[in-house]
C-alpha cells in the first residue's frame, strides 16, 4: 500500500488537535482531501460526518426519472414507474412479453403489436428469476407499479395497522379528554365515578363489537379482590379496562397458511432438503407480516430512490456543495471543495519506488513471481532500527505563492489526561520523525503554459538554499548515486509542486504502522493583486484577509501521514509468509 | 406545532426530574390534541407533510428504520456493516483509556448509522422530523446518551422521544397489559406491563439469546459439522467420492457471516424432548454437568431440573465415537477445552435420537491456506444441529443465566400475586431470536415444563453427609405458579396448544401476525401515528441543558457533564426509587405510557 496522507477534520472532539494516530478511532477525524469541503465564512475545513445534508432532488437511479417530493411520501421512496429488482439477485429487472399464442399449424405468427403479447411479466436477466413463478403479471407493459399498487395498498400489514389504531384512538381520545378535566396530575383519579366516567366515554366512541366488553369494565371495582378459585365469571379477565383488540387476522390462522413460524414451518424446515430454499434474512427482514420462509415466495421489490444532495456548514449554514437540479447531470452549482484551498499532498518513499522501478533486473534472474514478489516485500518495507528518506510533495491550488512550514506532532508526546499516559511515556517512542523546520515557498497555481519559462529559475533557485537538496534530488530519480547524502530539506521546486525530503528513523523495537500527525501551516499574500482570471474562490478568501490589518494570512491544519507498516527485526520472515 | 405525548400523562411530568419544562409541554400538547381530534386519523392531509415521525429501532447489530404511520419499516440494516460486527456487547473494558477508545469509536459508528438512516435510508431531513427512539429497558445510559447527543448535536432534530420497546410491542398487538419477553441479540429480557405501565423492577433477563445461539451453533459445527474442500481439480470431483475428500471443519470457514446465514436459513426449533428421558434424569446429574461451568453447589441441582443436558450426561460414557458424521474420528477443535467438548459429546447423543431434520450442504469460501482447489468448499451441517442448536436457550444455565422459561417465570414471581394470571395468560414473544421457526410454541412448552410438578426423587434423597438429617424439601422454586398452569398462553403462538381455560383460549395466538422482530417497531410506529409516544425532549430542553454543562465549569469534567446531560435524558432508571422495597404498582413514576388509561388505583400485591 502505497503512503497515505490524510486531512484532519475537528468536528469529533472539542479541540482542535488531533487525537494521536496510534489509537484505531483516529482514523475517523482524518479524511482524504477529495471528500472534504471548505466554508469560506467560516475559515474551516467541514467533512462528511459534520456537514448537514438537505435533500435537493429524487430520482430513481435505474430511470433516472427526476420524481417530486409529493409522489416521494405516497411511494414510500420507491420508484412509481417501471423499475423492480429481483428478489434474489437485486438485478434490475426487465419486463417480457408472453410468448406468442401458437396458432397450431407449425407457422410462425407475425406479432401483432410491436410491443408484444400479454400478460407480460418481470425477468431477472442474472438469475432467470421471473415474476410468472409468483403469479405476478400484468396486462400491459407500462405503468407496473400503478398496477401493482392495488396489491400493496391492500397489504395484510397495512389493513391490521389501521385496525390498531381504530382500536387505540377513542381510548387515546378519551383518556385525554379526562385528563384534561381532573385538574392536577399528580392526583390520583381514584374514585369510582371518574373510572365510570372514562369509560363512558369509550363507549361513546368504540365499535360496536368492542362496547360488548364495556360492561364488564364497569362493573370492575377496584377494591375487590379477584376469586382465586376459578369462577366462571373471571374477575381479573380485564383488569387493565382497556377493551378487547381482535386482530384481522390473528397468528394462529396465519401460520395455519404456512407463516409466521408455526407447526407447518416446523415440519417444512425438517424437511428442507436445499438451503437455497429458504429466503435469507436480508430478504426477509422489512416485512413486518409474518411471511413464508420459501425463497419462491419472494416479490419483486421496487427500486429505492437516490436523491441529490446539498451540503451546508454546520455552523454558519452556507451552502458548501450544490448538485445541478437535473438527475442526468453530474455537475454542480455550488462547490466549494477543500482541494482548492488546502495544498494537496502526497508521500512518496523513494526506497520502495526504487524497488519496484528496476523490475528488469528482477526478471532477468529467473525468481519466480512469488519469490519476486517476497523480495519486493523485503525491500519495499521498512525494517525496524534503519533510516528511511521519504518525500512530501505539496502542490499549491492557489493563485498565489505559499509559503509552507511543516511541523510534526511528536509522537506519542500531547498523551491525554486520562491514564494512558504513563504506560505510554515509559516507552519510547518507535521511531522519530525529522523534516526541515524551515518555511519554504510554492509558487502559484497557474495555467500549464505559464510554466514553460521558469521553470529552470525555480529549480536552480535552490542552489542558494541547500546545495544538498540537489544531490538529494539526483539521489531520488538516479539510482546510481550512492554516498552520503543529505534527504532533509526542500529536493525539488517545479511549477506549483515542491517535494520536500524527510526521514524517518525506526526504532529497534518498534512496531505498527509509521503514522505521525504533522501540522501544516501556510501563509499567502493576501493584498497581491489578484490575476483576472482567478477564480471567486480565491477572491473571496483575499477580501476576507484584506479586511483584517496584517498583508498575509495563515492558515493552518493537521495531516496525518501514514508511511506504511514497519517490519518487526525479530522474524521478518513471519510476516512475509504469514 | 407541538405533538407531545397527546396524553397528557407524561412520564416526564412525574419523574421531577425538570418540573417546569414538561407542565408546559403538557398543557401545550392537550390543547393541541382537543383542537383537533381527527388530526391523527386522517393521513392523507399533507403530501408534503413532515408530521410523520421518525422511527429508530436500534440493536446492537440490527436496525430498523422508517416513518410513522406504515405498517413495516422502510429500512432495515445491519448497523455494524458488511461485517455485521455488533456495535457494543455486554462487556465493557475496565481500563480506562480503553474504554474511552471504545466509546469514541461506538460514538463514530452510531454517528455514521443515524446520518445513514436520515440521508440514505429515508432520504429525509432531520432538522424537520420528530424521533421516536425505540429504546431497550436495558440499553446502557451512555449509549442511550451518545444516541441523543449525535440526534441533537450533529442532525439537529427537532425532538426524541423514548419509548419502551417492550410496551411498544404490546401496543403492536393491541394490548396494554401483559408479559412481554423480547428475545434479541445479546440478551432475553422478561418485562411485566400492566396498564402501559412497564413494571420495570419485575425486569428480569439473561444472556442467553442470539449471540449465544451463534457461539453455540459455531461449536456444535466445529465438532460435529463436515467439511469438503472444493475439487483440487474439475475431473477430481467425480473420480474422489465425497467421503474421503471429507475434513474437520476449518475456523475459518465459520465466518460470523457464515454462522448467521445457517441461524437464518437452516435452524429451526423442534418440539420438547419429551418425557422418555425422564426415568434418567437425576440419577448422575453432578458428573459433567457440574464439570462444565456449573458452580459445584446446589445449583446444580436446580439446573438439573430443567436442563436435559445434564441429565442425560450419563450418555456419553457408553456412546460410540463416531456415529455422528463421516469423519472417522471426532475432531479436537482448537478453541474448545475438553470439558465442553464432553458436554458437546452427550449433548449430540442425545439431540442426535431426538432429531428427524435432513441434513443440509451449504457452499462455503474455503478458507484462505486452502485455497488452492476449483470452485466453493461444502460444509454439511448435521440435521439435528440444525433442530437441536437452539436447545442452548431453553436450558438454564447457572443462576445468572436462567433460561427462558425460568425468567419469565422468575418475572412472574414478583409480580404482585393478583396480577399472575392476567400476565400469564398474555405473555407476548418478541425480537429477532424468537423468528426461528417453532421457537414460540417450544417455549410454551417449556413454560408448562417448568412449572408441572416436579418427578418423585429417583434416589432417596437423605443427604449423604448428613443422614441423620430429615431429607431436603426438593427444589421447586414454581411450586406457587402452579395453579397459573391451565392459563399460561403466548399471544403470539403460531400454533398454540389446545387450551383448556377460557382464557388461554381467547389469547393464545390471537395476536395479529406482525413478525416478532418487528413489533417493537410497528408499536412505535403506531404511537407515532397516534400522537403519542414516549417521553419527548425537545430541542429547547437539550439545548439549554446542553449550555448550562458548557457554561457551568470550565474545566469541561467529564463526570459533572455527563451528570448534566442525565437531568435531560429521561430513563427508568434515574427515576428515584422510594426507600425500602419499591412497590413499582403503586409509583407514579413508571407510568411511561402513551395511553393513561384507566385503573386509578393497583392493587399493590399482597
Amino acid at each position: 500500500m502505497p503512503p497515505t496522507v490524510d486531512y484532519h477534520c475537528p468536528c469529533l472532539s472539542r479541540t482542535t488537535v488531533p487525537p494521536p494516530p496510534h489509537l484505531p478511532s483516529s482514523s475517523h477525524s482524518f479524511h482524504a482531501l477529495h471528500t472534504l469541503f471548505f466554508c469560506e465564512e467560516c475559515d474551516a475545513v467541514r467533512c462528511n460526518r459534520c456537514v448537514s445534508v438537505e435533500v435537493s432532488g429524487y430520482y430513481c437511479p435505474n430511470c433516472l426519472f427526476e420524481v417530486p417530493s409529493a409522489s416521494v411520501r405516497a411511494e414510500k421512496n420507491r420508484c412509481a414507474r417501471n423499475c423492480f429488482m429481483c428478489p434474489n439477485c437485486r438485478n434490475t429487472l426487465s419486463v417480457v412479453p408472453s410468448d406468442p399464442p401458437d396458432p397450431g399449424d407449425g407457422r410462425l405468427t407475425i406479432p401483432i403489436s410491436t410491443i408484444g403479447e400479454p400478460p407480460f411479466f418481470l425477468y431477472c436477466n442474472h438469475c432467470r428469476w421471473d415474476s410468472a413463478e409468483v403469479g405476478i403479471t400484468f396486462e400491459k407493459p407500462t405503468g407496473l407499479a400503478a398496477q401493482l399498487q392495488k396489491f400493496e395498498d391492500s397489504a395484510p400489514d397495512s389493513l391490521e395497522f389501521e385496525r390498531l389504531k381504530e382500536h387505540f384512538e377513542p381510548v387515546i381520545r378519551a383518556s385525554s379528554l379526562s385528563s384534561s378535566t381532573s385538574t392536577a396530575p399528580a392526583a390520583h383519579p381514584s374514585s369510582a365515578a371518574h373510572s365510570h366516567r372514562r369509560t363512558n366515554s369509550i363507549t361513546a366512541a368504540a365499535s360496536a363489537a368492542l362496547a360488548r366488553d364495556i360492561p364488564g369494565v364497569s362493573k370492575y371495582n377496584p377494591l375487590a379482590r379477584s376469586g382465586r378459585g376459578g369462577s366462571s365469571k373471571d374477575k381479573t379477565a380485564n383488569r387493565d379496562e382497556m377493551p378487547e383488540y381482535r386482530s384481522r387476522l390473528d397468528i394462529s390462522s396465519a401460520s395455519s397458511l404456512g407463516t409466521g413460524g408455526g407447526d407447518a414451518d416446523v415440519d417444512s424446515m425438517r424437511h428442507l432438503e436445499n438451503v437455497s430454499e429458504v429466503a435469507n434474512l436480508e430478504q426477509r427482514w422489512v416485512n413486518s407480516w409474518a411471511t413464508s420462509l420459501q425463497t419462491a415466495d419472494l416479490k419483486p421489490l421496487r427500486i429505492p430512490l437516490h436523491s441529490k444532495r446539498s451540503k451546508r456548514c454546520p455552523a454558519c449554514a452556507h451552502i458548501l456543495i450544490k448538485p445541478e437540479q437535473k438527475a442526468q447531470s453530474v455537475r454542480y452549482k455550488i462547490k466549494l471543495v477543500a482541494a482548492n484551498y488546502l495544498p494537496a499532498i502526497t508521500a512518496a518513499l523513494p526506497h520502495q519506488q526504487e524497488a519496484a522501478n528496476p523490475d528488469a533486473v528482477k526478471r532477468t534472474l529467473g525468481k519466480s513471481t512469488t519469490v519476486a514478489a517476497d523480495d519486493d516485500r523485503a525491500t519495499a518495507g521498512m525494517h525496524a532500527g534503519k533510516t528511511y528518506p521519504f518525500h512530501l510533495a505539496l502542490t499549491n491550488p492557489l493563485y498565489d505563492p505559499i509559503q509552507v512550514r511543516l511541523t510534526v506532532q511528536r509522537v506519542h508526546a500531547p498523551a491525554p489526561a486520562s491514564g494512558r499516559a504513563s504506560p505510554e511515556k515509559a516507552r519510547r517512542p518507535p521511531f522519530a520523525v525529522s523534516l526541515p523546520s524551515a518555511s519554504f515557498p510554492i509558487a502559484a497555481f497557474a495555467e500549464a503554459w505559464e510554466y514553460e519559462d521558469d521553470e529552470d529559475d525555480d529549480m536552480f533557485g535552490l542552489d542558494d538554499d541547500d546545495e544538498f537538496g540537489i544531490a538529494g534530488r539526483v539521489a531520488g530519480r538516479e539510482k546510481d548515486t550512492r554516498g552520503k547524502i543529505k534527504t532533509v530539506g526542500v529536493l525539488e521546486k517545479k511549477a506549483n509542486v515542491t517535494v520536500v525530503g524527510g526521514e524517518v528513523v525506526i526504532g529497534k523495537e518498534a512496531r505498527g504502522n509509521v503514522k505521525f500527525n504533522m501540522l501544516v501551516s501556510y501563509t499567502y499574500r493576501s493584498d497581491d493583486p489578484t490575476p483576472s482570471e482567478s477564480n471567486d474562490a480565491e477572491g473571496t478568501v483575499s477580501k476576507a484577509a484584506a479586511s483584517k490589518p496584517p498583508e498575509t494570512k495563515t492558515f493552518a491544519f493537521y495531516t496525518v501521514v501514514d508511511l506504511g507498516p514497519i517490519i518487526p527485526r525479530e522474524e521478518p520472515r513471519v510476516e512475509s509468509d504469514f | 406545532m407541538s405533538v407531545v405525548p397527546a396524553t397528557p400523562q407524561g412520564k416526564t411530568s412525574f419523574k421531577e426530574v425538570d418540573p417546569k419544562t414538561p407542565t408546559v409541554s403538557r398543557v401545550a400538547s392537550t390543547s393541541a390534541v382537543q383542537s383537533s381530534p381527527h388530526y391523527g386519523t386522517t393521513r392523507r392531509h399533507s403530501l408534503y407533510g413532515v408530521e410523520d415521525r421518525v422511527i429508530i429501532d436500534a440493536g446492537s447489530r440490527i436496525w430498523k428504520v422508517g416513518f410513522s404511520g406504515e405498517g413495516r419499516p422502510r429500512d432495515v440494516f445491519y448497523a455494524g456493516g458488511a461485517d455485521e460486527v455488533p456495535l457494543w456487547n455486554l462487556t465493557r473494558p475496565a481500563d480506562a483509556a480503553e474504554k474511552a477508545e471504545q466509546e469514541r469509536i461506538l460514538e463514530v459508528k452510531l454517528e455514521t448509522c443515524l446520518r445513514s438512516v436520515f440521508h440514505d435510508s429515508l432520504l429525509t431531513d432531520p432538522k424537520a422530523r420528530k424521533v421516536i427512539l425505540v429504546e431497550h429497558p436495558l440499553l446502557p445510559l451512555y449509549i442511550k446518551d451518545m444516541i441523543a447527543r449525535i440526534l441533537f448535536d450533529n442532525l439537529q432534530v427537532p425532538s426524541v422521544s423514548f419509548a419502551s420497546s417492550h410496551l411498544l410491542s404490546l401496543l403492536a398487538v393491541g394490548r396494554i397489559t401483559g408479559l412481554v419477553v423480547d428475545c434479541g441479540h445479546l440478551e432475553s429480557v422478561a418485562l411485566p406491563i400492566f396498564a402501559a405501565r412497564p413494571l420495570f423492577p419485575h425486569l428480569r433477563t439473561t444472556p442467553l439469546a442470539g449471540a449465544r445461539l451463534t457461539s453455540h451453533l459455531r461449536a456444535l459445527l466445529l465438532l460435529f459439522g463436515t467439511y469438503l474442500p472444493p475439487p483440487t481439480s474439475l475431473s477430481a470431483a467425480a473420480n474422489i467420492p465425497a467421503a474421503n475428500r471429507s475434513t474437520r471443519v476449518p475456523q475459518e470457514v465459520l465466518t460470523d457471516a457464515v454462522v448467521e446465514e445457517i441461524k437464518a436459513r437452516c435452524c429451526f426449533v423442534g418440539d420438547g424432548l419429551g418425557p422418555s428421558n425422564n426415568d434418567t434424569r437425576d440419577i448422575t446429574p453432578g458428573d459433567e454437568s457440574s464439570e462444565i461451568d456449573l458452580p459445584p453447589s446446589d445449583s446444580t441441582q436446580s439446573e438439573s431440573d430443567f436442563s436435559l443436558a445434564g441429565r442425560d450426561s450419563n450418555f456419553s460414557s457408553h456412546r460410540a465415537s463416531s456415529e455422528f458424521s463421516i469423519i472417522s474420528n471426532p475432531r479436537v477443535p482448537a478453541v474448545d477445552n475438553h470439558r465442553g467438548e464432553g458436554h458437546l459429546q452427550a449433548l449430540a447423543t442425545l439431540y442426535q435420537r431426538h432429531s428427524t431434520a435432513t441434513e443440509l450442504q451449504m457452499r462455503v469460501v474455503p478458507p484462505p491456506s486452502q485455497q488452492t482447489g476449483t470452485g466453493r468448499g461444502t460444509l454439511i451441517i448435521p440435521g439435528w444441529v440444525r433442530e437441536r442448536g437452539a436447545e442452548v436457550l431453553f436450558e438454564g444455565g447457572d443462576v445468572d443465566e436462567g433460561s427462558l422459561a425460568e425468567v419469565i417465570l422468575d418475572s412472574l414471581l414478583k409480580v404482585p400475586v393478583d396480577l399472575r394470571k392476567t400476565l400469564a395468560s398474555s405473555i407476548l414473544v418478541v425480537g429477532g431470536t424468537a423468528m426461528l421457526p417453532g421457537f414460540i410454541p417450544r417455549l410454551q412448552h417449556e413454560l408448562l415444563r417448568a412449572v408441572a410438578p416436579p418427578q418423585t426423587p429417583s434416589r432417596p434423597s437423605s443427604r449423604p453427609d448428613r443422614p441423620d438429617r430429615p431429607p431436603l424439601p426438593q427444589y421447586d422454586p414454581y411450586a406457587s405458579l402452579r395453579p397459573l398452569l391451565p392459563y399460561f398462553a403466548i399471544l403470539n403462538n403460531p400454533s398454540p396448544p389446545a387450551a383448556t381455560t377460557a382464557r388461554a383460549g381467547a389469547n393464545a395466538g390471537k395476536a395479529p401476525a406482525f413478525s416478532p422482530a418487528t413489533m417493537a417497531w410497528v408499536g412505535g410506529s403506531l404511537t407515532g401515528s397516534l400522537k403519542t409516544g414516549g417521553v419527548e425532549v425537545n430541542r429547547e430542553q437539550w439545548d439549554s441543558a446542553d449550555a448550562a454543562n458548557r457554561d457551568g465549569d470550565g474545566n469541561a469534567d467529564i463526570s459533572v457533564e455527563v451528570e448534566r446531560v442525565q437531568i435531560v435524558l429521561p430513563d427508568w432508571t434515574r427515576s428515584p426509587l422510594p426507600a425500602g422495597a419499591p412497590s413499582a404498582l403503586s409509583n407514579p413514576q413508571l407510568m411511561s405510557s402513551p395511553t393513561r388509561m384507566a385503573s386509578p388505583q393497583v392493587p399493590v400485591g399482597a
